[in-house]
């Protein structure tokens, strides 16, 4: 996809002078919003808000939980700012503007700038940069964006990530020297596009167009761009590059964001993924000679139950702290969508069951369980396996690998690995059969998903929904 | 622990305003902690950005707790504020 616009240049507020700490862009924000409330109620309650413990707790958890300073500042804005957009009042939604003015201060003083506000960019214009952080794409409206030129970078950018999720073209690696602002300039962007016309061809064939995300910035990300809903979120972000485990309120809190964040859309949770090759570093290292046939997904949760059992109680309370707020969500099935990884045996999937019904007894009101289908166990039984499950999720990644018997890492091998090859067809094909006949329905999430190759193949077999990769495009 | 149930009567809901109000209130009493409950989410009301985002409603119902010194007094005091709010 190719755009032309008016350039204008990205300005960092600031740049050049030295970066403040969270502490001291608080207190100089502070000391400028004091001066300017004084007879101005909109800057007195802005005084109030930035006094407030909930803002300073909300940043400083984020640091404590492993951001740098700037992400825990755009991650606190998001969930502060998508806690007013929630409210189903029009009057407080609108706050979440004043709260976006606020940490818009606060970025603009840790980047080193005089606090003013967001980075003012004019409807339409091809935004011109050098390098985008992720700071700054925190502080760009993309929406007014009609494209972006970055010289540094690639497509598995921050920057590129956020700007395709939001169906914003953006070329990376251009030549961006001698460009003023008010310049005609070109982004050719060949991903930009490809998505959108998977999901258009998706849509007029009545599947789903779902998004897949591993933190609650991509979830936002992908509902403002149109998805009808998360085809799996990976919670392993949450267990991963921590020293202790995450708390049963760490779960509800993200489950809870990430729902209100749906809107009442479905939310596919996939449990944590982790074994095999990713060890957490809370728990006892275990040598496998074969992690990829070893301790992974729930064979892992099941054994690790002290780990599991705040991820599903955290689901649980998630969901029913939604309904509380959203009752009409829950009408029509919960939006809460639960998916295992890595099942082999309908025992797996009853052993999950058991374990929610003693966390809640009427936890069937609350979420759905399905699986994923990635072991060719699962797929040889998907039959039996349809009758213990509310869906089906394929993960083609891993499907195609266990039942190619090909590692797609080894290039002596790779050419096996082939989500395209006849074996993996009958294996989809015999799975939405299965879901079919069971009434269940069954989406695919791999990265076949998102190659325009297989829109059609799988569309033909009959999926009920496709969940596409942001990173492809 | 103090606790009463209320039912808000503000036709608009707890808006900005009252909101501030009902927070300078509950500050004036520190260290004493006034936390307000609804069915699904307990909130510090001394946190306006808390207790906005409880999205209270005309009709919605309440549990105001008090825990530190004075309880009876400062129970007394929110309580008969929060009914008090019409706008």
């Amino acid at each position: 996809m190719t755009v032309k616009g008016p350039a204008v240049l990205f300005k960092r507020p600031g740049s050049g002078t030295a970066a403040r700490s969270f502490d001291e862009a608080f207190g100089l924000v502070r000391s400028e919003l004091e001066r300017q409330a004084e007879g101005n109620p909109v800057f007195a309650a802005h005084l109030e808000m930035l006094d407030d413990p909930m803002l300073c707790d909300t940043v400083k958890d984020n640091i404590l939980a492993g951001m740098s300073e700037p992400e825990a500042l755009a991650a606190a804005r998001d969930s502060i700012v998508s806690m007013f957009e929630h409210i189903d009042d029009e009057y407080l939604k609108a706050r979440a503007d004043d709260v976006r003015d606020i940490f818009g201060r606060l970025r603009a003083a840790m980047t080193g700038g005089t606090p003013g506000g967001e980075s003012v960019i004019p409807d339409g214009h091809i935004l011109v940069a050098e390098e985008l952080f992720p700071s700054d794409t925190a502080g760009i409206d993309f929406k007014a964006l009609r494209g972006i030129l970055c010289h540094k970078g690639n497509n598995t950018s921050h920057v590129c990530i956020i700007a395709r999720a939001k169906g914003v073209p953006i070329q990376v690696g251009a030549d961006i020297s001698g460009i003023k602002d008010g310049d005609t300039v070109q982004v050719d962007d060949p991903l930009a596009g490809r998505l959108q016309s998977i999901a258009s061809k998706a849509r007029a064939a009545g599947l789903k167009v779902y998004v897949n995300a591993a933190n609650l910035a991509e979830i936002r990300a992908g509902m403002d761009a149109g998805a009808e809903g998360v085809g799996i979120f990976r919670t392993e972000f949450l267990f991963l590059n921590r020293s202790s485990m995450p708390s049963r309120e760490e779960h509800e809190t993200i489950y809870r964001e990430a729902l209100l964040a749906c809107a009442g859309k479905p939310l596919t949770l996939r449990t944590m993924d982790v074994g095999g090759d990713k060890e957490l570093p809370y728990l006892p290292v275990t040598v496998e000679d074969n992690p990829f046939l070893g301790l992974r997904g729930i064979r892992f949760s099941l054994k690790h139950q002290d780990v599991f059992l705040p991820q599903l109680e955290g689901a649980v309370d998630a969901a029913r702290s939604v309904r509380g707020m959203h009752p009409e969500w829950f009408e029509e099935g919960s939006p809460l969508h639960l998916t295992i990884p890595m099942v082999s045996t309908a025992e797996e999937i009853l052993q999950v069951r058991d374990i929610l019904s003693g966390i809640a007894p009427d936890y069937r009101s609350l979420l759905e369980l399905g699986i994923m289908i990635e072991t060719p166990a699962a797929a040889i039984d998907a039959p039996a396996l349809a009758v213990e499950s509310d869906f089906f999720s394929v993960g083609t990644n891993d499907l195609t690998q266990y039942i190619m018997a090909a590692d797609r890492c080894n290039a002596d091998v790779a050419y096996l690995y082939d989500p395209f090859a006849p074996a993996v067809r009958k294996a989809l094909e015999f799975t939405v059969e299965a879901a079919h006949k069971k009434g269940i329905p069954v989406g695919i999430c791999g990265e076949l998903a998102s190659d325009p190759r297989a829109t059609g193949i799988l569309i033909d077999l009959g999926f009920d929904s496709l969940s596409l990769s942001r990173l492809e495009g | 622990m103090e606790t009463r149930k209320l039912v808000l009567n503000a036709p608009t809901g707890l808006h900005a305003r009252p909101a501030s109000e009902l927070v300078k209130l509950v500050k004036g009493f520190a260290p004493t902690v006034v936390r307000i409950s609804t069915a699904e989410r307990s909130v510090n009301a001394a946190s306006m950005l808390s207790l906005l985002s409880l999205g209270l409603k005309c009709g919605s119902e309440l549990e105001v707790s008090v825990e530190g010194g004075d309880e009876q007094a400062v129970l007394e005091a929110v309580a008969s504020f929060v009914e008090s709010i019409k706008e």
